[in-house]
């Protein structure tokens, strides 16, 4: 690939001016009666040339200068730690509650065990973020449907803005479902390196009908997904890992989570989930991952593009000058 | 005594000079910070405008003008996305800087989709309200992007009140779809196409609350068990049209700006017309016009 390139390629137009030193010329002419009468003089012919080259060099170098030569954006490989991570956020309407199930008041934003469960995943996964700067990450959303967000991207301002807009208020019912195959989208046509991962954070599960089942089951083996789920129990809910007491209880309507838990577990694709109570909890949860997910991974860094017009002008300020250097050696016959 | 050549050399080396001087100058220019809401109720799916050749539904052609306005506006700019359905916005993400977040921009906007939505109603005027307040502690303005078809229709009775916030918040309603009636198509739960929807698929009035009409007038009126009186209304709400004179109404109660969004008007014009950027002092490039001035004066020394 050609790294150079124009910013206004027309201007290069200009270039058919060269015509002008090599016919022209910026000395005096001298009006002699008889050219033949003066001798051969290779240092006369050598100084007559050099000046038209410098014409020529001058004017190639403004006009590459006018059409803003640069140099493009390279993409330079290299290896760090990292992964692929699609952020999976329930956007249910109990992540407004708090860890004890109550509602959570809107003026203590901020901290205490006060704060409701979306701020408390809100804060965590920044300072995630933060701690990753080599990881591409993408975030889906779902309540009731699965929300595309943002498409896995190093760009860490985009993805401060989607996390951030979790703070407007959560929308409908959990559709666990939807928005796990919405994640696992994502990876379609995207290079498999370093790890995959899907980070999904919520508060609650429901039930997988037995259709999607079979399609999640077959997308997360064949996209090579290390899962990894972030419980955020709410108090004397029952949690992941509850056995029920009456087998009357045991099934997938009156146990989502044990039932969830026990689907992810039977994809025979790593697997780990956590169960936190506090936000406390959650923040071992995601150190843990942070630093379980260390394998190495390649990524490209990106150089940005570089201008070569004040190059361009700088040589041709050379130019010009020695060509009025030598205007001034010019010597003058009556 | 040095001939005009010599004139022309010391002319293009002084517009060398300057050009290292002074190359850039202060400019003003426009930032535009926009939060994009967009309405993805089942009647944006209704088909009346045209890309190419090719008749593409209201949703697709706002798409389309969304991703174009994010590919157009300054460098600088911030562009934020959210959705309406139901009677709530969600936001998606809040404004991103348009350039570094180019790819980004492209594939979110077109990643919208119908099937985002978390429940059917189409509450406008609820979803303008919830939007406005969302936004209003931000400084982006506003960008709600609706055909204005209230479903089921609103009972004018019950009407969303925009004293409290009118006036607080810069921004713009932007109608989408035309002014003729068109039929909405119809998708099934695995987004197949099944048809469009008939008459007997939607409610044709509001029969919530209180009735807005004389009683006297209801036939077969009966306060407990018939309010809206006994027959079922017939009406022309499964097909859809701009509701132009609402978006306008909505805009003048809560103080925003209504524009329609044409076949061929870019986005980028309703914004900049409808003054929604702020003018920032960028420096310009003016590099240029010393080199061309350069170039002139050292062919005319070659005459």
């Amino acid at each position: 690939m050609n790294p150079l390139a124009f910013a206004t390629p027309w201007a290069l137009l200009g270039l058919l001016t060269i015509l002008a030193p090599l016919l022209g010329n910026s000395m005096r002419s001298t009006r002699y009666p008889w050219l033949t009468l003066l001798p051969a003089d290779p240092l006369s012919n050598a100084i007559a040339l050099a000046i038209r080259l410098l014409g020529v060099l001058a004017v190639v170098a403004l006009v590459l200068g006018l059409s803003g030569l640069y140099r493009k954006a390279q993409t330079v490989e290299r290896i760090g730690h990292g992964a692929h991570i699609v952020v999976v956020l329930d956007r249910s309407n109990s992540m407004d509650h708090t860890f004890a199930g109550k509602a959570s008041d809107p003026a203590s934003h901020g901290g205490g065990s006060e704060q409701s469960k979306a701020d408390a995943a809100r804060h965590l996964l920044t300072e995630f973020i933060d701690r990753r700067p080599h990881d591409r990450i993408g975030i889906a959303s779902y309540s009731t449907s699965p929300l595309f967000v943002m498409p896995l991207t190093e760009n860490r301002e985009a993805i401060h803005a989607a996390i951030d807009a979790t703070a407007t208020p959560a929308l409908a019912y959990t559709n666990i479902s939807k928005g796990l195959a919405m994640a696992l989208s994502f990876f379609e046509h995207q290079p498999v390196q370093g790890s995959r991962i899907v980070l999904l954070v919520s508060d609650g599960a429901a039930a997988i009908d037995p259709d999607s089942e079979a399609t999640l089951r077959t997308q997360f083996k064949q996209r090579q997904i290390r899962l990894y789920w972030l419980f955020m129990r709410t108090a004397n809910s029952p949690g992941i890992f509850a056995v029920p007491d009456d087998p009357r209880d045991d099934n997938a309507q009156a146990m989502p989570e044990l039932y969830l838990h026990r689907f992810f577990s039977s994809l025979n694709i790593p697997y780990q989930a956590y169960e936190a109570e506090t936000p406390g909890a959650m923040q071992k949860a995601i150190a843990d991952i942070d630093r379980l997910e260390q394998l190495p991974l390649h990524y490209q860094e990106t150089r940005p593009k570089q201008d070569l017009s004040a190059l361009c002008y700088r040589w041709a300020l050379v130019f010009i000058s020695l060509l009025l250097a030598a205007k001034f050696c010019e010597a003058r016959l009556a | 005594m040095k001939d005009f050549r010599f004139g022309c050399l010391c002319l293009a080396v002084a517009a060398m000079l300057a050009l290292f001087a002074f190359p850039t100058r202060r400019q003003d220019s426009e930032r535009y910070n926009l939060t994009a809401i967009v309405d993805i109720t089942r009647s944006m799916n209704a088909e009346d405008y045209r890309i190419g050749d090719q008749a593409v539904s209201r949703l697709t052609f706002v798409k389309h003008r969304l991703r174009e306005l994010a590919g157009q506006l300054p460098c600088g700019s911030k562009l934020g996305l959210g959705i309406f359905t139901e009677r709530r916005t969600t936001l998606l993400y809040r404004p991103i800087e348009v350039c570094a977040g180019y790819n980004e921009l492209q594939h979110s906007i077109a990643a919208l989709d119908w099937r985002m939505a978390w429940a059917a109603d189409s509450r406008i005027a609820n979803g303008l309200l919830n939007a406005m307040e969302l936004l209003q502690a931000q400084d982006s303005a506003m960008m709600f992007i609706s055909d204005g078809q209230e479903a089921p229709p609103l009972n004018p009775r019950y009407r969303s009140d925009f004293s409290a916030i009118k006036g607080q918040l810069k921004g713009l309603i932007v109608g989408s779809g035309g002014l003729q009636a068109v039929p909405i198509p119809k998708f099934d739960a695995k987004g197949q196409r099944t048809g469009i929807y008939g008459p007997d698929d939607v409610p044709h009035r509001s029969s919530f609350g209180e009735s807005d009409l004389n009683p006297e007038k209801i036939e077969g009126y009966d306060a407990r068990n018939a309010p809206f009186g006994k027959h079922a209304a017939s009406g022309s709400e499964h097909l859809s049209a701009m509701q132009e004179a609402y978006l306008q109404q909505l805009a003048d109660e809560s103080g925003l700006i209504y524009r329609r969004l044409q076949q061929d008007s870019p986005l980028l014009d309703i914004v900049r017309d409808a003054k929604l950027f702020e003018s920032a002092i960028a420096d310009t490039d003016q590099r240029h016009l010393f080199a061309l001035l350069a170039l002139t004066a050292l062919l005319l020394s070659r005459l």
